[in-house]
């Protein structure tokens, strides 16, 4: 079981992620903004974070969350971060993996809304385990 | 704007906020330079050009102290020889220049803005007192070498403000006259570069003499000065106004930028939330549910899906269509990336479908926008797969030809377009009958969009197709040195990149 942020401000998406992910075991929590999540990741470290990119106030609030939680620490720059987003910043709708660096956009994978939550499950999975084994590898270290 | 509120308030809890008209007007001072003068950039330009200028002087006064050294030459012609002076203004100028190379390399990175001016005035200065001595020994009254201080007055109009250009066009007149008041008293010797006596004693005989000369001469310089910076004071007010109108164009597609993005979100957003709660619902995580409610949730979801895919078509041809979008940066791309890319993303839908995707990509170029390139392969390959049938296979290929183009091409063996309805498919929202039996989700913007692409990157397409035997879409591209010219002058310049 591992703990999982979803950081969106659409309530009626975010809850329904969060049911899904919650009968799959997950301990999950939902944050309609995007400071509050940044305070919540602070004060108890996700295993996993779902971030919307758009927020109310700023329509890039995600990217520039994810850029933050890089630097909050060596911990929090290896937490798998996996963005969810209507639009693109740039052109057209829906970025694409090669948009992930360090650079540019942090996070370890995306998704484009509408999600397929069948998809979405198995990124979280997938995300999860690769977290853990990166974890594994750095303490056999 | 002012927020209003029916219940008095304590001014503790009063909030007052004013919308500012002029804060939102878009129009802002223009970035550097100014009516008054030309930006530091260009000053710099200027002061380099300057330079190189000086060096061609230096060229033309050896050329012509070297030539004084012929007198079998130079004598029989009147002139006078073995003139020592061009050596010397040679030498001062290749020092000078020196100089003021070193001023421009030492304050090049430093960006202080001041500098450029400073050698730049610099220049003017000493210029005018070489240029006045080169005036005296050549003849200040008897030659036309006083003209040669138009040159200054025209080039302090195109490069200062009209009072600057004043001050150049004053201190020539000044150094001139003293030069002729001088020699005129005689505490300077006349010079000259006549052998045989003065042109001058013949000038002075007359009632005004020199003077008519000095002032006929500095009056033109005025004039022109009047005139040069009149008109290119009139030139770089016009340039500031096309800076400020082309400031605020950019401003207004950044705006629209902006809004299409927020749009596109907004209208998003509520499907979205209505596919995600419809799965939950589907895949039981709210309990069972009765067929019939299942199958109505399903066709909820489903046009739900189908809604958010059409806005999504529609904003991109939207874009694509506008004439104030920007356009997009052209590069150079790997053809069959972009195809790979696009088969790579389709792949899950083909597996739903059982439909094999086969690829042959050999290597090839285009020159072009790789997200625009994305969308139209996304699109020709979505349609492939949605119009095969069970377990048929797509068929995509490329090819690269310098001298003809690239070509791709993308075949299915699926419910193919009768004859007669070909010319309508790539119409806005036009879908055959048999298009909307195979794939009703489709939106009939797909092909739209295609065309558009295509014909922004000045491709053909070719379409053979029969009913139930299959479609193949050719896109042949021009090859890439030839959009290269065309883009250089229509689009935003072209540049060598990655494919993906």
């Amino acid at each position: 079981m591992a703990y999982i942020l979803v950081a969106d401000d659409d309530e009626d998406f975010a809850e329904a992620t969060a049911t899904i992910l919650r009968d799959d075991g997950h301990e999950v929590v939902v944050e309609l903004e995007v400071e509050r999540a940044l305070d919540s990741i602070q004060e108890r470290r996700p295993d996993l974070l779902v971030l919307d990119v758009m927020f109310p106030e700023d329509a890039s609030a995600g990217f520039d969350a994810a850029r933050k939680i890089q630097q909050l620490g060596r911990e929090y720059a290896q937490m798998p971060v996996l963005m969810l987003t209507a639009i693109n910043q740039r052109f057209p709708l829906g970025f694409g993996p090669e948009e992930i660096d360090d650079d540019w956009l942090p996070v370890s994978d995306f998704m484009e809304k509408p999600v397929d939550f069948s998809i979405l499950r198995k990124k979280v999975e997938d995300l999860l385990d690769e977290a853990e084994s990166a974890s594994d590898r750095e303490s056999g270290e | 704007m002012r927020k209003n509120d029916s219940k008095p308030m304590t001014p503790r809890e009063t909030s007052v906020y004013e919308l500012n008209p002029a804060a939102h007007s878009g129009a802002g001072a223009p970035s550097g330079g100014g009516p008054g003068g030309l930006p530091e950039s260009l000053l710099r330009e200027n002061e380099l050009w300057s330079c190189r200028f000086r060096w061609m002087v230096v060229a033309v006064m050896i050329m012509f102290g070297t030539f004084s050294f012929f007198p079998a030459i130079f004598r029989p012609l009147g002139f006078r020889t073995r003139l020592w002076w061009p050596f010397v203004v040679a030498g001062l100028a290749t020092i000078s220049n020196i100089l003021f190379l070193w001023h421009a390399g030492q304050f090049n990175i430093s960006d202080d803005g001041g500098a450029a001016t400073v050698n730049l005035w610099s220049q003017i200065g000493i210029d005018l007192i070489l240029l006045t001595g080169v005036v005296h020994y050549t003849g200040s009254v008897e030659t036309y070498i006083s003209f040669a201080y138009l040159f200054h007055v025209i080039l302090a109009c195109i490069f200062f403000s009209r009072r600057e250009s004043l001050l150049v066009t004053t201190a020539a007149a000044v150094l001139y006259i003293v030069c002729v008041e001088l020699e005129n008293i005689g505490i300077i010797p006349l010079e000259g570069v006549y052998a045989g006596g003065h042109i001058r004693d013949a000038i002075q005989q007359q009632p005004l003499g020199v003077h008519l000369n000095v002032f006929s001469a500095v009056a033109i310089w005025f004039v022109v000065w009047y005139l040069a910076s009149a008109l290119s004071a009139m030139v770089r007010q016009r340039e500031t106004e096309l800076e400020e109108a082309n400031t605020r164009l950019e401003r207004a597609q950044q705006e629209r930028t902006r809004h299409m993005l927020r749009t596109t979100h907004e209208l998003k957003a509520p499907f979205t939330a209505i596919m995600a709660n419809s799965q939950l619902l589907l895949e039981g995580h709210c309990g069972e549910l009765p067929e019939e409610t299942e199958e109505v949730v399903r066709r909820i979801s489903d046009r739900s899906e189908r809604l958010a895919a059409e806005i999504q078509e529609m904003l991109q041809l939207a874009n694509l269509t506008s004439e104030s979008s920007a356009p997009p940066k052209y590069t150079v791309l790997s053809l069959n990336k972009i195809v790979q890319g696009a088969v790579e993303k389709i792949n899950h839908i083909a597996e739903e479908k059982n439909v094999t995707v086969e690829a042959d990509l050999e290597p090839a170029e285009v020159a072009g926008a790789e997200e625009q390139l994305e969308m139209l392969f996304h699109n020709l390959l979505a349609n492939a797969v949605f119009y095969s049938h069970r377990d048929g296979t797509v068929r995509v290929e490329t090819a690269g030809d310098e001298a003809s183009g690239a070509t791709a091409r993308v075949s299915d063996n699926g419910i193919g377009i009768p004859e007669e309805k070909l010319p309508s498919i790539f119409d806005e929202y036009y879908r055959t009958n048999e298009a909307v039996r195979q794939h009703k989700e489709s939106t009939g913007l797909g092909l739209a969009i295609v065309k558009q692409v295509a014909e922004e990157h000045g491709a053909r397409i070719r379409v053979e197709s029969a009913p139930e035997v299959g479609t193949s879409f050719t896109v042949q591209f021009p090859p890439v040195n030839e959009t290269s010219s065309e883009t250089e002058e229509q689009k935003d310049g072209l540049h060598t990149g990655g494919g993906r």
